[in-house]
């Protein structure tokens, strides 16, 4: 039978189970670090390193998990914070949604289809946007998680969801039905 | 125009599970060392500080404890027999609940649903 992630929490809480720590970063590493490669815009190695710093981080204070949400949308908290963190120190923070507006794109990432345009539009939003997008619509957390995810009122996460996915209807337009 | 439902999950399809990669390795190797302390030296430490704590409460009790021990002496064998198995079932008591509560699987069975 498989342990649950309460049952694997509780070992790390009890007896400092490193292993049974190791089985939950294997479970979820690969949620948190598409989530940062999100945030990072496809950043890999950027998104890589906030995700490691991100487990240690729920590691060293895993005592303050209380269970009152899923131990998935406290990590998720946790690398959100390190993205903040990370973005207010190198000033990317503000503005920079901007600036990528305009950039290039690696050549190598060109494919014609809809996977391609979808991410090439989701990475478009504003951050407060894809943010909200990624974490609900891909993630699948409620809004009202993705609220205390992003420590923001639900409506806020309402209106950036319902805002980033009409822009990225609008931007997909040509792949609707016609 | 895509629809919602559509969306989500062209969305869900573009996230594919990203393989571990050696990264779960690079995060254990930066976790602080666990602690190691052994669980007899824990027992013995606990077991000592009662000791000393008990030998430092007769000394100060001025002949208190001594002469309550020797009153004792005095009651019925059965009234001694019951007053030590009450104290023992109180004892025990406590210390189920303490050994429960640090338990996970135990916890976890507190938990089931039936």
């Amino acid at each position: 039978m498989e342990l649950t992630d309460a049952d694997l929490i509780a070992r790390v809480l009890a007896n400092d189970d490193q292993h049974a720590f190791g089985e939950l970063v294997r479970r979820h590493q690969s949620s948190v670090r598409g989530l940062l490669r999100q945030l990072t815009r496809t950043d890999v190695s950027l998104a890589d390193d906030l995700a490691q710093e991100a487990f240690l981080r729920a590691y060293k204070n895993i005592r303050s998990f209380r269970g009152e949400a899923r131990f998935s949308t406290w990590l998720y908290r946790i690398a959100y914070n390190c993205f903040r963190e990370n973005a207010r120190k190198r000033k990317e923070l503000v503005g920079v949604d901007e600036e990528l507006l305009q950039a290039e794109h690696d050549p190598q990432t060109v494919d014609p289809g809809l996977r391609h345009d979808l991410m090439h539009a989701l990475n478009l939003l504003p951050l407060h946007e894809r943010t909200a997008v990624v974490l609900c619509c891909q993630n699948g957390l409620s809004h009202d998680e993705a609220a205390r995810v992003l420590d923001i009122p639900l409506g806020t996460v309402k209106t950036n969801v319902l805002r980033g996915r009409e822009k990225l209807k609008r931007t997909l337009a040509a792949w609707g039905p016609n | 125009m895509i629809d919602d439902e559509t969306l989500d999950r062209q969305l869900r399809d573009a996230a594919p599970y990203i393989d571990d990669d050696g990264f779960t390795a690079r995060v254990m190797a930066r976790l602080p060392a666990a602690r190691r302390e052994p669980r007899w030296l824990r027992a013995m430490i606990l077991l000592g500080l009662a000791i000393l704590g008990s030998g430092i409460a007769y000394s100060l009790s001025g002949g208190f404890v001594r002469e309550g021990v020797i009153q004792l002496s005095n009651f019925p064998i059965w009234l001694l027999l019951v007053f030590a198995f009450g104290c023992g079932l109180v004892v025990g008591a406590f210390a189920i609940i303490f050994a429960l509560r640090k338990t996970p699987e135990v916890r976890d069975l507190a938990r089931l649903r039936f």
